[in-house]
């Protein structure tokens, strides 16, 4: 501590770290004392708080690095536990990505559970194949490998540590399979990631002791930052962290291979830094609160990129386990683990208390000001919007021989039927007018379809053609969110448009 | 309460057989869940422990197909506590404990009739165990 009390340095408390009397606390403990004392109080007291986080995180990969087989191979492709992992750099260097999938177990089995099963020092089988060259003789490779027998395994997560994220609704009336895990219809269940008020970057908003080099818990060992995090967004706070670190002396418990049904495998990652109490105002920004950290309630079932929100939503009323969208109550539950991201932190702490964890200063500060931008892109994707037409409709109330009559004037298959408000009842097609006409049948309600698939204005075609195929059918009314008809796509419209394209 | 799986062949589902079977024996029956259409199903359902073995052997007088539903399998090893399961389940039979560890009530579970939280998992450490329709028999003989 300085002679007028209002700062230290790291070097002060790595001494203290030494001696076994620097006071260190969770992010939870700091922040329970800031509530029960002052921030002077617990700026005096506390040199280093430390945080956590134990997510998903699928930009994580790890380098390995294999030795020479004899005679040698330059790989080309190359497969661990039949996950195809991917051959970046020179004859035996691999990377394997968390969320690259198993050829044979699909969704049960990616990278990440590669991953974790080296780090518990597991065998796993090798397969490579090379197209052999004179130096490189040798055209294919298959053994088994554990840990130690590679040169190298290192853990290199390019986007890690997420400061917040979405919480995830699904709208629609089916069932959807996202990163976000199961979305159940029409906002039956909600999802969010993220540990809070105890993640780190959470706690040093500002990147003020958090930049390259500083010295981090990563998978159960010890780990460092090495830049910003792919799409780092710190002004919107969003942002993401680089990192690596020894894999060898990591743990599978803090590295977990996961699967998400019918989205894909991922890796939960294990992370928590400790944050320097340098002066008051870090102490007071370790103070945050899960009812100060909010995020937006987002509506995956969009298939856009930028999705439809229903408002926003703070951290305290996520973990609560239910939130309020529209006057409605929604289940809520987190997909990334708080009891994990506890652990990360007491760990954190326990190691800095023993002295076996000594805090380094970063040796370039992060980006501050950095957005994360959409793709550029130079071909435009047609929506629904851009192939629809009006519909032709009819009332409930009207004659078969009306509506016959209008198939033919109008030259159309396919005719809308709408109440009086304009909104979607049902659809008829000509053949069901022709099998009515063969079966004497009279009345509309007896041939009309009322479960009807339909298709939004601002769909991609692409999904709305996949519809169209799915359900084997023709043509899709296109609704507004009140279910009013603005107009129909049919399966010629979407061939014409995809169809000129290739 | 104990619960029992009944499996209706097309055949039967037309037959009112759970009414006459709760008029008769004057059975209080939950229906815990249901899946039934015209060509048959299975419903879940929960009748006093005293009454259980009585009404299981109605439905079987009755040539119905009925089970001791077996429960979701947890592992407790490869279970990490996020919790992506609890907000899915509709009985709310998975909750977390003070230090966020994440709990199955298996009284509350529907068990493999259910089965909604079992793709869910991303440590894949739950398990939908399929009834077994010889387990009561066995009991018996």
């Amino acid at each position: 501590m300085s002679q007028d009390g209002k700062t230290r340095t790291i070097e002060e408390i790595n001494q203290k770290i030494k001696k076994g009397d620097a006071q260190v606390l969770t992010a939870e403990e700091m922040k329970k004392l800031v509530e029960s004392s002052s921030v002077e109080v617990a700026f005096k007291e506390v040199d280093v708080v430390t945080t956590g986080t134990f997510g998903a995180m699928c930009s994580s990969g790890a380098l390995v690095n294999l030795g020479h087989s004899d005679p040698p191979i330059k790989i080309d492709r190359a497969w661990i536990n039949d996950v195809e992992v991917c051959h970046p750099g020179a004859a035996v260097d691999l990377f394997i990505g968390a969320t690259n999938m198993s050829e044979k177990h699909n969704y049960d089995y990616g990278g990440g559970h590669v991953i974790s099963d080296l780090v518990a020092g597991k065998e796993v089988e090798l397969r490579a194949t090379g197209v052999g060259t004179d130096c490189y003789p040798r055209t294919s490779v298959k053994t088994t490998i554990t840990k130690d027998d590679l040169n190298q395994f290192m853990l290199l997560n390019f986007r890690n540590c997420y400061q917040r994220y979405n919480c995830a609704v699904n709208s629609s009336d089916e069932v959807i399979y996202t990163y976000m895990s199961k979305l159940l219809p029409r906002l039956r269940n909600a999802t969010y990631s993220g540990a809070g008020e105890l993640n780190p970057l959470m706690n040093d908003p500002n990147y003020e002791t958090i930049g390259l080099g500083t010295r981090i818990f990563l998978g159960g060992g010890q780990g460092y930052v090495i830049g910003e995090g792919t799409q780092h967004s710190p002004k919107s706070l969003n942002g993401t962290l680089m990192v690596k670190g020894d894999a060898k002396q990591m743990s599978p418990e803090f590295l977990q291979g996961a699967s998400f049904t019918k989205y894909g495998t991922s890796m939960y990652v294990g992370l928590g830094i400790p944050i320097p109490m340098l002066n008051i105002g870090l102490a007071k920004k370790t103070a945050i609160r899960d009812s100060e950290i909010l995020t937006d309630i987002v509506d995956y079932s969009a298939p856009r990129r930028d999705r439809p929100k229903f408002g926003q939503v703070s951290y305290r009323d996520l973990k609560s386990g239910s939130i309020t969208i529209n006057g409605k109550k929604v289940r809520v539950s987190s997909l990334s683990s708080l009891k994990m991201a506890k652990k990360v932190s007491s760990t954190l702490k326990e190691w800095i208390e023993e002295g076996t964890f000594t805090l380094t200063a970063p040796i370039e500060r992060l980006p501050t000001n950095t957005v994360c931008r959409a793709m550029r892109q130079t071909e435009e994707i047609p929506f629904v919007v851009s192939v629809m037409h009006p519909a032709v409709t009819c009332t409930e109330d009207e004659d078969i021989r009306a509506i016959a009559t209008r198939i033919v004037t109008k030259s159309v298959n396919h005719i809308v039927v709408i109440d009086e408000a304009g909104k979607l009842k049902g659809i008829v097609t000509s053949w069901d007018i022709t099998r009515a006409m063969a079966e004497g049948k009279k009345a509309l309600a007896d041939i009309e379809t009322h479960n009807v698939f339909t298709a939004k204005p601002d769909e991609p075609l692409e999904v709305a053609s996949k519809r169209l195929a799915q359900h084997n059918i023709s043509a899709l009314p296109v609704i507004d969110i009140e279910r009013k008809v603005l107009g129909i796509i049919t399966s010629e419209d979407v061939a014409k448009l995809l169809g000129r394209r290739n | 309460m104990g619960r029992i799986l009944i499996r209706f062949s097309e055949e039967q589902v037309s037959e009112p057989i759970a009414s006459q079977i709760i008029i008769e024996y004057k059975v209080p029956m939950a229906i815990l869940s249901a899946h039934i259409n015209n060509k048959g199903g299975e419903i879940l359902v929960e009748v006093p422990d005293t009454m259980q073995e009585q009404v299981v052997e109605a439905f079987r007088k009755r040539g119905v197909t009925t089970m001791v539903p077996k429960l979701i399998e947890v592992d407790s090893e490869k279970c990490f506590s996020c919790g992506t399961c609890i907000a899915l389940c509709p009985v709310e039979a998975i909750k977390t404990d003070k230090d966020h560890t994440v709990q199955f009530d298996k009284e509350k579970c529907l068990g493999s009739t259910c089965s909604i939280c079992v793709d869910a998992c991303p440590a894949r450490a739950i398990k939908s165990v399929k009834a077994n329709g010889n387990e009561n028999r066995d009991k018996k003989s």
